[in-house]
């Protein structure tokens, strides 16, 4: 899984009911848009983000998009993420300077 | 804030670029969303500097910008390919074509070197198109295209000595050679070049 995915699903599951508009994932993901789109949109078509238009509230505001993980979705995000963590847990310690007198 | 207008529509301008490298049917909706957008970063509270909002949904329209454009280059990669394997598939037709046509010829007449010849360098053609597309780098396309080169020019320089007069076959002959020799220091150039590079990186 690369960091920038990561990131979406961590940023999706701080409430996974929650539903998130584009820039409002950028912000919590620290993404840029450039590379947050493309993600979403590969996360649809894998159907584990859904999206919804949302319905304005004032005459003359734009509807937004807002985006929330599926059920599948949600599995799959946790799923992951606790295995990227189990990953980074077992990964050896960079060798440090030797302490001295170990030479 | 004071040039809203402008900044929306330089914005505005940036995504509706960006959503014209998308497919057609994605085109509208895309736009939609990301031109949605501009306006709530350009009123987000949570940015007190009114230019810093700025700057930050013009960075939003041109980053969206960078990212269709990648995709634009991977879909456009993905047409290249598929136009070098449909050229390689008709170069394996026209190869089993020759081979077929050379196999008849050589049970026409077995004693006629030629014909062999002519079905050893359909075969060997044959056999470069799909190297090309299975293994581009390896050697052996490498030693196939100059196998190609070398028995076209054999078989053109054949065909021009029982063909007295017939001057195209020479000159066939010279452009395979002078192909091979144009081609030869250029691929050794970018072997060399991708070499290098893959060294520097690690």
């Amino acid at each position: 899984m690369t960091g920038p995915l990561e990131r979406v699903l961590g940023a999706f599951l701080t409430d996974p009911a929650a539903p998130r508009y584009g820039y409002d994932l950028m912000s919590a993901a620290r993404l840029p848009s450039g590379t947050l789109y493309p993600l979403l949109a590969r996360l649809e078509r894998q159907k584990l983000v859904a999206s919804a238009w949302e319905v304005p509230e004032r005459d003359g505001q734009r509807p937004r998009k807002y985006y929330r993980l599926t059920g599948e979705g949600i599995r799959v995000a946790r799923l992951e993420l606790a295995q990227s963590s189990a990953r980074s847990h077992r990964a050896p310690a960079r060798p440090g300077r030797p302490a001295r007198g170990d030479l | 804030m004071r040039g809203e207008r402008q900044l929306l529509r330089v914005g505005e301008y940036l995504v509706s670029r960006a959503s014209k490298q998308l497919p057609r049917k994605a085109r509208q909706e895309r736009y939609r969303e990301w031109a949605a957008e501009l306006p709530a970063i350009l009123h987000d509270p949570l940015i007190r500097f009114a230019p810093r909002r700025a700057i930050r949904m013009l960075a939003y329209a041109a980053d969206t910008f960078r990212g269709t454009a990648l995709t634009h280059v991977t879909s456009r990669r993905r047409w290249l390919e598929l136009a070098a394997t449909a050229a390689a598939g008709i170069v394996v037709i026209v190869a089993l074509g020759g081979a077929i046509s050379s196999l008849w010829s050589i049970a026409q007449s077995p004693t006629q070197p030629l014909n062999y010849l002519q079905l050893i360098w359909s075969l060997l053609l044959g056999a470069y198109a799909v190297s090309l597309r299975v293994r581009p780098t390896a050697r052996v396309t490498v030693l196939l295209i100059i196998g190609v080169n070398l028995m076209g020019v054999v078989v053109s320089l054949w065909t021009g000595a029982e063909n007295h007069g017939d001057w195209v076959n020479y000159l066939w002959a010279a452009a395979l050679i002078f192909g091979l020799l144009v081609w030869w220091p250029l691929n050794r150039w970018v072997h060399t070049r991708r070499g290098n590079a893959a060294h520097k990186r690690t």
